[in-house]
């Protein structure tokens, strides 16, 4: 049975090898090339923004107010409202099986009672709570929130990597899963700069869990390397990708899929997986392209078979 | 049939009978509704009815739900003659007679113990911080002093609890689950300082000290006297109660009227009672000539309330009569408050949330099957990876029910991203079980084990931090994917190796 399984991954192997043998460090380029393009785009980005991302309400205070109304128009909403409440955004909300708009949330800086007492006289009747959701986070508790939710990046950042070490003991395999885990983090967000999203108090929480997950892959990639004996190396490293791409695209697909069906309802959920998915994409990348490089050139140097 | 499964595999299935046990699927087999609460001036509280039960029929007419029970009640108050009602519960039977409601509040039957959170069924939610620092013991006054107006107030299913964040700022955390009252922001944000004054001198202020007791909820001692125009297009209502001090204070209030003379017309004393809450006037009494230097222990506070219509005037009458009585009963709180965050949620998405997210989920686990079959081509290790996947959510479920955890939206993403891990760790057993002919199956499992050790260690710290950052308010999150990663390791993905290595080694 198992010979069965080896026989077509040897194959691969052979018709991969020479090329994979002779190109792997080149292969570096790319991740090195996306590693530069996301820290100077957030450097830039630093500099005319005075944050690495853009922030939603939940992080620098204001005011969602969700009205259930499938009768407004979300144009003609938002054109009487944009000269009293300049930061305003609209979204509708839709129903996922008739894709029917149900209702509509409005997100701005100002406070609730502002932006409650001009939507009822746009409106025409009065708000309650049979009718809509008010989400109002006082200024000073949600720039204290972001400093907190930066600090547990930078503390989970720090905690995952201590762990790393303490499993894998040798700087080089361990720095090169820390290194890409920190290019899924950085390129994601620069791909969230680059869609103009938003980033809210969950985002931020999907950021701390694609810290902790996508390493995932990297563990098992070093692991298979280092502390398996079976095959050689380039045999390892290709039953490792053939695991780990498995892994990540199942992973995406579910992801994807939650995506879908939960968008058009919730932009909390839609922005967790949203930045989820696409750090997912880049674990391909920083995983299978880089880790395996500078692992596959640390074996070579440390003459691992 | 052979049932040697192995020790992890009885443990699964053993956590699994559990969790189902935890989350008592039962209130899909159950049909009626729930009572919540017996009004106590109600001939069904004369009858002993309860909270809790389950009312199954009422005239011989089955009750299914919430709108069968609206239904009935409202055919048979159609008038205001009086009338007998048979009315079944699951505990017993009644008959009343009575020409009014029930007076009872109920509710669908819970479906399952799993609670949802407030994104989901819709209530209030409300962080509020005192404007000084404070100490724990401090905190805790707070929330005994909150959690008491509430009570007096009328709102019960309220839950309030202090959280300390990362900083190390102390908060208090207000939940309100359901509709939500208007003048919440009012009732949590009140310092609630009443003061009670002739001249400069306080007489008495709100809180146990000075006064004894609040007449509430008896017409001979509190309501609304009158309601009229004020002549110029809108309407005053005035509320009186009967307020009781203690000796102390009594003896106060003599000491301080005793030097105060009449005033022109000899009917009142020359100076008023001022009434105070949070420093702003509310009110200004005239003391009668004959409680001069008198320790009276009664004494009757009044005030108005203002609206458009006459309707509008009286409601407010009665919210303001309330707020007054919950503050003299309550007494005040040493520092202001500020409600840093507010939130009303309706509950008016939270089926279409849950139908969604049952929906993603099911797709989810629908595609993740697909690629598993097609990567795999084996239909008994695939859908053993679906059962240790699907265990995996119970399990999680379970635990929540059990501990009364409340499953908000960033939990069940939670939820959804545990699951997909769970898929990622089953994955690489299966693919260490089949791996290599050189070693045995023990040591496959124990590198594939080992491997999902190391990534739980990873998540688990980066999730960690998450417990305290943001005044505990992704706790929920925290706490649902820890168990769930934890599950997973300990218990289903263990016995997940069990049956591959049977499955496989074979």
């Amino acid at each position: 049975m198992e010979n069965t399984q080896i026989t077509p991954n040897s194959s691969n192997h052979i018709s991969n090898k020479n090329w994979y043998d002779r190109h792997y460090k080149l292969l570096l380029i790319i991740p090195l090339i996306l590693f530069l393009f996301s820290i100077i785009y957030l450097t830039l980005f630093y500099h005319s923004n005075g944050d690495i991302f853009y922030k939603d309400v939940s992080l620098t205070g204001g005011t969602t107010v969700t009205v259930f109304d499938g009768n407004v128009s979300l144009v003609n909403l938002r054109s009487s409202l944009i000269s009293q409440f300049p930061d305003l955004i609209v979204r509708g909300i839709s129903d996922i099986s008739s894709g029917k708009q149900r209702g509509f949330s409005l997100e701005t800086k100002s406070n609730s009672s502002e932006i409650k007492s001009a939507l009822e006289s746009y409106l025409g009747y009065n708000l309650t709570s049979d009718n809509s959701s008010v989400e109002f986070s006082g200024a000073s508790l949600s720039t204290g929130f972001y400093q907190q939710l930066r600090f547990a990046i930078i503390l989970a950042f720090t905690l995952m990597a201590v762990v790393v070490f303490v499993i894998f003991r040798t700087p080089v395999r361990s720095l090169s899963i820390i290194l890409a885990g920190l290019g899924d983090i950085i390129m994601t967000v620069c791909v969230i700069d680059i869609l103009g999203i938003q980033l809210s108090t969950a985002g931020i929480v999907a950021l701390l869990m694609l810290i902790g997950y996508s390493v995932d892959v990297d563990i098992l990639l070093t692991t298979r390397v280092f502390r398996h004996r079976d095959g050689n190396l380039n045999q390892r490293i290709f039953g490792a990708f053939k695991t780990g791409i498995t892994m990540t695209l199942t992973a995406m697909a579910s992801i994807a899929i939650a995506l879908i069906f939960t968008f058009s309802i919730s932009s909390t959920l839609a922005q967790m997986f949203t930045i989820i998915l696409i750090g997912l994409a880049f674990d391909i990348v920083n995983c299978w392209v880089m880790n395996a490089s500078i692992l596959k050139w640390y074996a070579e140097v440390k003459k691992i078979e | 049939m052979k049932l040697n499964f192995g020790f992890r595999v009885w443990l699964l299935i053993i956590v699994l009978l559990l969790s189902v046990l935890a989350i008592a699927p039962w209130g899909y087999f159950q049909s009626g509704v729930v009572i919540k609460s017996v009004d106590v001036n109600s001939s069904s509280f004369d009858q002993g009815i309860k909270a809790g039960e389950i009312i199954k029929s009422i005239n011989g007419q089955i009750i299914t739900d919430k709108s069968s029970y609206a239904n009935v009640t409202d055919s048979i108050f159609i008038d205001n003659s009086s009338k007998r009602i048979d009315l079944v519960t699951d505990k017993n039977e009644y008959i009343l007679f009575t020409n009014n409601s029930l007076g009872l509040t109920i509710d669908s039957i819970p479906k399952t113990r799993i609670q949802t959170g407030l994104d989901l069924r819709g209530g209030a939610r409300a962080l509020v911080q005192p404007d000084a620092v404070i100490t724990d013991s401090q905190l805790n006054d707070l929330i005994q002093i909150s959690t008491n107006r509430f009570n007096v107030f009328g709102l019960s299913d309220v839950q309030i609890r202090g959280v300390t964040d990362l900083a190390g700022n102390k908060y208090m955390l207000v939940e309100v689950a359901g509709a939500t009252p208007n003048d919440l922001e009012s009732l949590i944000s009140q310092q609630g300082k009443f003061e009670a004054k002739v001249g400069n001198t306080t007489v008495f202020e709100g809180g146990k000290q000075d006064i004894a007791d609040v007449c509430r909820n008896d017409a001979t001692c509190a309501g609304i006297t009158n309601c009229g125009s004020d002549g110029q297009g809108a309407y005053v209502c005035e509320f009186r109660f009967t307020l009781y001090l203690t000796a102390e204070a009594a003896q106060r209030h003599a000491d301080i009227t005793r030097n105060i003379s009449l005033d022109s017309t000899s009917k009142y004393l020359s100076q008023k009672l001022y009434l105070f809450v949070d420093g702003n006037q509310v009110d200004e009494l005239n003391i009668g000539a004959d409680l001069r230097g008198s320790s009276t222990t009664q004494i009757s506070i009044q005030g108005p309330g203002n609206g458009k219509t006459q309707d509008e005037a009286l409601q407010n009458a009665k919210d303001n009569m309330k707020k007054l009585q919950t503050v003299l009963i309550t007494g005040s709180l040493p520092y202001k408050l500020n409600i840093v965050k507010l939130d009303t949620i309706s509950s008016s998405l939270g089926d279409q949330f849950t139908y969604s997210i049952l929906l993603a989920g099911f797709f989810a686990l629908l595609g993740v099957s697909i690629i598993i079959f097609v990567r795999y081509r084996k239909i008994k290790s695939s859908l053993a990876l679906l059962f240790t996947s699907f265990s995996e959510l119970v399990i999680i479920l379970g635990v929540a029910a059990l501990i009364n955890w409340n499953l908000d939206i960033p939990s069940l993403a939670g939820i959804l991203a545990t699951i997909g891990t769970g898929v990622d760790s089953q994955i690489v057993i299966l693919d260490e079980a089949r791996r290599g002919v050189s070693t045995s199956m023990k040591e496959k499992i124990k590198r594939a084990l080992f491997i999902i050790l190391a990534s739980y260690a990873t998540a688990l710290a980066s999730l960690l931090p998450l417990y305290w950052a943001g005044a505990g308010l992704f706790k929920g999150f925290a706490v649902t994917t820890i168990i769930g990663i934890t599950a997973g390791v300990f218990i289903s993905r263990p016995a997940f190796a069990e049956m591959i290595k049977r499955i496989e080694g074979n």
